[in-house]
């Protein structure tokens, strides 16, 4: 919330200002927040410091110990990175999925595009059809291929991402709920599919002065994929942040996954947040009080798509390489069951989702099959069962504790029977029957008929 | 709510009461409105004017078709034929045998705010927040706004925050504005309803059972409050009400509905006196509320 009222100017002066004095009122806001609740906010706080220092700690000293005196569950610098990489897709699937309400099952498809853009940019993918482009970045002048620097190609991956996640938006807007999973799920099906594909194309167009002639051209890379990718790079320090340097990519993933939090929240508290819970809420209502779903769930799918642009991108700079084999079907499941568990609709919850759900999947149960491997070969090796184990887990929280890890207040009450009883006591109060005549609940003003059959839904009692 | 003494009504036309109504003095014009549901004729050939600054009602027996003429009203149905004309602007169009409607949202940006039969707040929002949705399509910023937290924005938030809490001291919920609408007593959300309407700067505001489930005090505020709206904020009121002490002190003219046709129209005790209306709904209200 805006809290207390401040005078605001106009123009990019009065913007400056309002940062400058929102950071120098960090410090107070700060003591105010200790002082309101101390114990909540010294444990953040280390909390944040832990998660700041972890990936130095770990590749430093955890991971050597691992290596050399007694074998320990950490993760490695390619997790850790991993866990900042689904942390942003996560925030933003929540953004669709968790604000406002839009059930996502193809969230892979971005991902994919993300990581698509980011090899056709940074490559010498293009060099086959002599392509190429050398502007700014690490490559010498004059290397084959095209090659912009990590740093233009993530807002470009985040703008193709976004529009792809419109045109994905723009036919399924008139479908709610399961529909529009199912729609979204082939979405996410076919996207990979088409990079895995186009890797042999034969097309000829002639109209006139156009005269478009490809014979077997490969777009994609098909199922070797394109590699190699260039590393994203930061010149003056040198630094590359690629699979070699060490625990220097978490900290790139963790800069980009504060400003996802940043612009989520800011999105979140805002008048497009309060449009799209609005929609999640009452679609019907929000229509009738002024509020553009159309574009309103456009807006959604675009922004949370972006996300997985940013994702993509830094995915395949940092490997180096991408393959339409990471992007499956379970990748979009796995994001998903990351929301779910962290707690849909909380983005820090989201973010404990992700981390936790990299955690387990990656590093925990290799560690755990290894482990048994050694002592007990005849067992079964966990890691070749994650999925099976990912379903235990979610169907233990959603027995024990639906609202996820840190809940969103409201997904909470939508969830909760207590909340739902609350709620019809709030309502209970039963109409005078004496002077007053209204339909008994159910029943349509229009009749059991009211369902018009020209569009779907129209035919709901007002 | 609670005002002693009530400033007496604008004046209304010359013309009201006769039913001669000049283009000027029109809100809202439907002519041959009809909607069909499948095989049911739910509003049939309906013709139907709302004079400016008056407060009208729409009375019928269940199933008569009320809440399905709101619904064309507000560009949630779209009619089966005929046209429909708020403060001079179209709100239906027809090609060939085709009719189509605006957008409910965009009859909501033309001046029409409505309530709900069944109160449909956004329930786990705040009542702050509920009126400020009511107020989005008011607001300019963009949403590269929101993420950058520019000035205009956010003096646009400011200024919809102010909006917001006095349309909610109006109906008397201003210290109430960080609870969450599902948590407010039925009364007030019926309030909170009409505080969102409002908030969409409607010169219509169509009410759909404002005071079902109220109790008489309740009630009477409630009728109190609704004249209030009008002399206060110029606002034209059209409600569909099934107590009939309301409707009977509080429109300046009732429309009645049955099966989907107007079957009499006039002031609240010619009505009252119409065999047809006494027949088709009155008689049985009469003798069940009197």
């Amino acid at each position: 919330m805006t809290g207390a009222t401040r005078t605001i100017g106009t123009g990019p002066g009065a913007w400056f200002g309002y940062i400058g004095s929102t950071l120098a009122g960090m410090p107070a806001a700060y003591r105010a927040r200790l002082k309101a609740n101390r114990r909540r906010t010294i444990g953040l706080t280390v909390l944040a410091v832990v998660a700041l220092l972890y990936p130095y700690v770990n590749h430093t000293f955890l991971a050597a110990i691992s290596r050399n005196v007694f074998p320990l569950p950490v993760p490695d610098d390619t997790v850790t990175t991993f866990m900042t990489i689904f942390a942003i897709m996560a925030i933003g699937l929540n953004i669709v999925a968790g604000f406002a309400g839009l059930l996502d099952l193809g969230y892979v498809a971005f991902y994919a595009i993300g990581a698509y853009v980011a090899a056709f940019l940074a490559s010498p993918h293009w060099a086959a059809l002599g392509l190429n482009i050398v502007f700014l970045g690490n490559v010498p002048a004059g290397s084959a291929g095209v090659h912009l620097p990590f740093w233009l190609v993530v807002p470009i991956a985040v703008i193709v991402v976004a529009t792809f996640g419109a045109l994905l938006g723009a036919p399924t807007l008139r479908l709610r709920c399961d529909y529009l999973a199912i729609v979204t799920l082939g979405f996410g099906e076919i996207v990979p599919l088409v990079f895995k594909n186009l890797s042999q194309v034969y097309f000829s167009l002639n109209l006139g002065p156009i005269n478009i002639n490809l014979n077997n051209v490969n777009l994609t890379g098909g199922v070797q994929g394109i590699n190699p990718v260039d590393p994203p790079f930061l010149p003056f320090l040198n630094i590359k942040f690629d699979a070699q340097a060490g625990f220097l990519p978490v900290y790139l993933g963790i800069a980009m996954l504060l400003v996802a939090v940043l612009v989520a929240r800011n999105l979140e508290h805002s008048r497009i947040g309060r449009a799209w819970m609005a929609i999640r809420e009452d679609e019907t209502a929000a229509e009738m009080m002024g509020v553009n779903t159309v574009r309103t769930k456009l807006l959604a799918f675009a922004l949370g798509a972006s996300f997985a642009g940013i994702s993509g991108a830094f995915q395949a700079s940092y490997l180096g390489a991408t393959t339409s084999d990471f992007f499956n079907f379970s990748t979009s499941i796995l994001v998903l069951v990351m929301i779910i568990l962290g707690g849909i609709g909380n983005i820090w919850g989201v973010i404990v989702g992700a981390v936790t759900l990299v955690y387990i999947n990656s590093s925990f149960l290799p560690y755990l099959g290894q482990r048994i491997q050694d002592s007990a070969p005849f067992l079964p090796n966990p890691a070749q069962y994650n999925f099976l184990i990912l379903g235990v887990i979610l169907l233990l929280m959603m027995r024990f504790r639906p609202q996820g890890f840190l809940p969103n207040r409201q997904r909470e009450a939508e969830l909760s029977v207590a909340g739902l009883a609350a709620a019809d006591v709030s309502l209970g109060v039963l109409p005078e029957l004496d002077n007053v005549s209204v339909a008994p609940p159910g029943q349509s003003e229009t009749g059991p008929d009211a369902r018009s059959p020209e569009v779907p839904g129209e035919g709901e009692d007002l | 709510m609670t005002t002693p003494t009530l400033p007496p009504p604008p004046a209304l036309p010359a013309n009201l009461l006769t039913g001669q109504l000049d283009e000027a003095a029109t809100l809202v014009k439907t002519r041959g409105i009809i909607k069909r549901f499948g095989g049911l004729l739910a509003v049939n050939n309906v013709d139907f004017d709302i004079p400016r600054g008056s407060i009208v009602s729409l009375i019928g027996p269940n199933g008569a078709g009320k809440t399905t003429f709101f619904n064309m009203i507000t560009g949630y149905h779209t009619p089966t034929a005929g046209e429909i004309i708020f403060d001079g602007k179209a709100i239906t169009s027809t090609s060939g045998k085709k009719v189509r409607s605006m957008k409910p949202h965009q009859v909501t940006g033309l001046g029409i705010g409505r309530t709900f039969q069944n109160i449909r707040l956004f329930g786990t929002m705040s009542a702050l927040d509920n009126v400020r949705i009511g107020l989005n399509i008011h607001l300019k910023s963009h949403w590269w706004d929101s993420v950058l937290r520019t000035p205009s924005m956010l003096r646009e938030e400011q200024d919809a925050i102010a909006e917001a809490m006095g349309l909610l001291k109006l109906v008397d919920l201003d210290t109430r504005s960080e609870t969450w609408a599902r948590n407010l007593p039925y009364g007030d959300q019926r309030r909170l309803e009409i505080a969102r309407a409002l908030a969409t700067r409607p010169k219509l505001l169509l009410l759909d059972e404002p005071t079902a489930g109220m109790n008489n005090s309740e009630t009477r505020e409630m009728t109190d409050f609704i004249r209030r709206l009008r002399s206060e904020l110029n606002l034209t009121v059209l409600l569909i009400e099934h107590d009939m002490r309301v409707v009977m002190g509080i429109s300046d003219r009732v429309t009645v509905l049955d099966h989907g046709e107007v079957i009499a129209e006039g002031r609240p005790d010619e009505v009252r006196a119409n065999p047809k209306v006494i027949e088709a709904y009155l008689g049985r209200a009469a003798t069940a509320g009197a």
